[in-house]
């Protein structure tokens, strides 16, 4: 059980420490900002607070230190520089380290903790030399006001009774108070007298007011600050608004006039054994006035609001991924066995199990598409990460830089979003080495000190479009030919498009950096791009403008559980070609494809497209020979920016393709992606059109070198 | 004048603020003195401090005391209205008199 909690710490720290490298970043831009600052502090106290309560000891030590900085940089003592922002983020990535680990955390990684820590103390010291040196009172922190989280708040308001006379005007402090959330407040007007003895102007009213919203115990204070001594205030926290953890709807009414000091738990318990309402009971005996029961019948009425309004803003549940996969693996089966069953309904010619089976299809339909929404995210999760990659290289390598987003709305498939992280970093660290000049080159083109890295993403059809482009100076094709010729990744005298030459970037062993650094150069990175862009189904372009910056241009996949798919079979094997990449599906006469020979080029839509036969090229021609149709079809598929046509002996009809990976046995054969049952229970290959185009392109180069 | 079924009427009118109190706290002790039922009229009020509100109370409270009966009478500007139900004495923003006197905490 034990180990669940840590789990979800850990989960939730993560999350926090994510975000909090965001605000540190927005910190460095605007370091005055006292909303930020207040949410880094809270943050920090949070982790704090719970590293504390499950035992990771370490961390809990490290927070603390951490959270007294940023206690001052909250009340100003301490300015919020560049330098505090530099260590901020370093405190930040070592809390990360130390989560990695269970207690006892490795010396080696403890370690790292001390020097961090003197420099956080230094700071401290430089702020508050009046302190006299001496490290703060371990239990400071946390006892201080909370800071401006959203949360509620008990204010009891009790004026002197001559509070008016010197012109405070009560009722306006208490419309002002309420209008710094939102509040119940309920008057005590008990107090007043009748007319014979009223003192016209004294006051006699007091207020209990229970408030919620983004607010902290100053915000309240400030309210009454002219009030001085003529007015009783008591604050308290009762619960945090925004999270609904506070079990704010199970707040009895006892609870409350427990805490609120008009009853002793005693009292209540005694009340309690009449079985009546306690409210009654307690004002029958006297123990609590009927307005102090309406009051905090009140309260119990406002934390039932905010829990409730917070569920509903909320509405939210956090569910193991793993859950979610399994939840997608039987979607899969679903979607199979409907396939099935929508065969097997055809082939009995059944009116009554058609109409069925229509519907089954229709609703695993929207069951499909509801499951697959469940698990988009949108991919302005990963672009915060992006920030500091952006902030941390460009300050190594002394240039400046700014990352521009678009689209962080855009939804994508947990998996492959995921899998986009790290080639993102690939290429965004490779604009600011290669690409963004250093502020002086910038100057001297004309162009502004800061360079610009925009990373974008929006929908098109099945596919998510992410550009990473930059204002640098651009490929130098030459450079990269030349390279290309010099590592004998073409030969000499080969003619190459544009692009053609742009995608040596991502041959491996590839680099055109002149130096060495820590960050690119030495040729791993971008063929790292490749690879993993091509595992998820997707493709690379790149686009570059000398002098004027290049874009590189991910195309990904929506999904990598379910696609549409055309099933296609040759000889007794079924294959299914993703219908998004299927450009147009022609006849062709055996003789013609014989009359070719060698050449292997047929004219499309007035293109010369390349073509393979897939008999061949998956061994299946000896078997099968006999059945080879007269006429035989060929899919033209469109990848990269190339088309390439596949022979097949026939075309089925589309097919909702569940995608399942291949086993490790056929982990190498190449131009197969994966594979997926079909509705009789056969299995279907599913053919990797990327792969396959480029083999083909490749075959078609050799052979025409051979033939030169 | 003086009969004990008679009702008077007391006019509150323009801003109801302290400077006022000692006023209308003589009015309506007067009134309540007079008569057996004292109906107070605050359409004409521009506002209401807390000063004002209190003598009403009052009044309420030393009518109950001597069996006698205060009432409030014609539209509740909204003026009054808006600062009486933000500072938690009125339950929403009634504008007839005795939805507002029914709603009115305590009174």
């Amino acid at each position: 059980m034990l180990d669940q909690f840590k789990a979800t710490f850990k989960e939730e720290s993560f999350e926090l420490l994510a975000t909090l490298e965001n605000t540190f970043l927005e910190l460095e831009s605007q370091p005055l900002n006292g909303e930020l600052i207040n949410a880094a502090f809270r943050a920090i106290h949070t982790i704090k607070g719970s590293a504390a309560m499950f035992g990771f000891d370490s961390v809990s030590r490290f927070a603390h230190e951490f959270e007294t900085a940023l206690d001052l940089c909250r009340n100003g003592t301490l300015s919020v520089t560049k330098d505090f922002i530099g260590l901020a983020l370093k405190g930040r990535d070592h809390i990360r380290r130390l989560l990695d680990f269970d207690e006892p955390v490795p010396a080696e990684v403890q370690g790292e903790s001390g020097p961090l820590l003197d420099r956080f103390r230094g700071f401290s010291k430089k702020a508050a030399p009046q302190e006299g040196g001496a490290a703060p009172e371990p239990e400071q922190a946390p006892a201080k006001a909370e800071p401006a989280a959203r949360g509620t708040f008990r204010i009891e308001f009790k004026p002197s009774k001559d509070i008016s006379r010197d012109g405070t005007k009560v009722l306006s402090l208490v419309e002002e108070l309420a209008r710094l959330g939102q509040a119940d407040v309920f008057p005590h007007t008990e107090g007043i007298p009748r007319l014979s003895e009223l003192d016209p102007e004294a006051c006699y009213c007091w207020w209990d007011v229970l408030l919620t919203g983004e607010i902290d115990e100053n915000a309240i204070r400030d309210v009454f600050i002219f009030v001085g001594d003529q007015a009783e205030l008591r604050i308290e926290q009762v619960g945090e608004g925004g999270d609904g953890s506070a079990g704010a709807s199970t707040k009895r009414l006892g609870d409350i006039l427990v805490e609120r000091g008009s009853a002793t738990p005693e009292t209540i318990q005694e009340a309690l054994k009449t079985q009546r309402k306690l409210g009654e009971v307690l004002v029958e005996r006297h123990i609590v006035s009927k307005q102090e029961i309406e009051s905090a019948l009140v309260e119990q009425e406002h934390l039932k609001k905010i829990q409730e309004k917070s569920e509903a803003i909320v509405g939210s549940i956090r569910v193991a991924s793993d859950k979610l996969d399994a939840l997608v693996d039987l979607v899969g089966e679903l979607v199979t066995l409907q396939a099935r069953l929508s065969r097997t309904s055809f082939e009995l010619r059944d009116a009554q199990l058609s109409s069925i089976s229509e519907q089954f299809e229709r609703l695993i339909a929207q069951l499909r598409d509801n499951t697959m929404s469940i698990r988009m995210l949108p991919i302005g999760s990963t672009f915060n990460k992006f920030r500091r990659v952006v902030r941390d290289l460009s300050l190594e390598l002394g240039k400046e830089c700014e990352l521009v987003t678009e689209g962080a709305e855009t939804e994508l498939d947990k998996t492959v979003i995921e899998k986009l992280g790290d080639p993102l970093v690939h290429i965004i660290r490779n604009s600011i080495d290669h690409g963004i000049e250093k502020p002086e080159g910038r100057e001297a083109a004309g162009k502004p000190r800061t360079g610009t890295i925009k990373l974008s993403a929006l929908h098109s059809g099945a596919y998510v479009l992410i550009r990473v482009s930059d204002d640098g100076k651009g490929l130098d094709r030459e450079a990269i030919r030349e390279k290309a010729i010099q590592r004998g990744l073409i030969s000499p005298n080969q003619e190459l498009s544009e692009q053609e030459i742009l995608q040596l970037i991502f041959e491996p062993g590839f680099s055109t950096a002149k130096v060495v650094t820590t960050v690119s150069g030495r040729g791993v990175g971008m063929d790292v791009v490749k690879r993993e862009i091509d595992s998820l189904g997707g493709n690379v372009q790149i686009d570059s403008a000398p002098g004027q910056g290049m874009t590189v241009t991910l195309k990904i996949p929506l999904t990598l559980a379910i696609i549409e798919g055309l099933l296609v079979r040759i000889g007794r094997e079924f294959f299914v070609v993703p219908l998004s990449s299927v450009d147009g599906i022609i006849e062709i006469p055996k003789a013609d494809i014989a009359s070719m020979g060698e050449r292997r080029i047929i004219s499309y839509r007035d293109e010369f497209v390349p073509y393979v036969a897939l008999r061949g090229f998956f061994g299946t021609e000896e078997d099968d020979a006999s059945e080879e149709p007269e006429i035989e079809q060929m899919v033209i598929a469109s990848a990269q920016d190339s088309r390439v046509g596949f022979v097949v002996d026939q075309v089925i009809g589309d097919n909702q393709t569940v995608i399942k990976p291949l086993g490790r046995l056929y982990r190498d054969v190449e131009g197969i992606s994966g594979a997926t049952i079909l509705g009789d229970g056969t299995v279907a290959l599913i053919l990797d059109i990327n792969r396959l185009s480029l083999l083909v392109q490749r075959e078609g180069a050799n052979r025409a070198a051979g033939a030169a | 004048m003086q009969g004990s079924k008679s009702a008077r009427t007391v006019n509150l009118q323009g801003p109801l603020t302290i400077d006022k109190a000692a006023g209308i706290k003589a009015s309506l002790a007067e009134a309540l003195a007079a008569a057996s039922v004292v109906i107070v009229d605050i359409s004409s009020a521009e506002d209401m401090d807390l000063a004002c509100l209190q003598a009403l109370y009052a009044a309420r409270a030393e009518a109950k005391a001597g069996g006698k009966q205060l009432h409030l009478e014609g539209t509740i500007p909204l003026r009054v209205a808006q600062r009486l139900s933000a500072c938690g004495f009125l339950r929403g923003m009634p504008e007839r008199a005795e939805e507002f006197e029914a709603s009115l905490v305590g009174f």
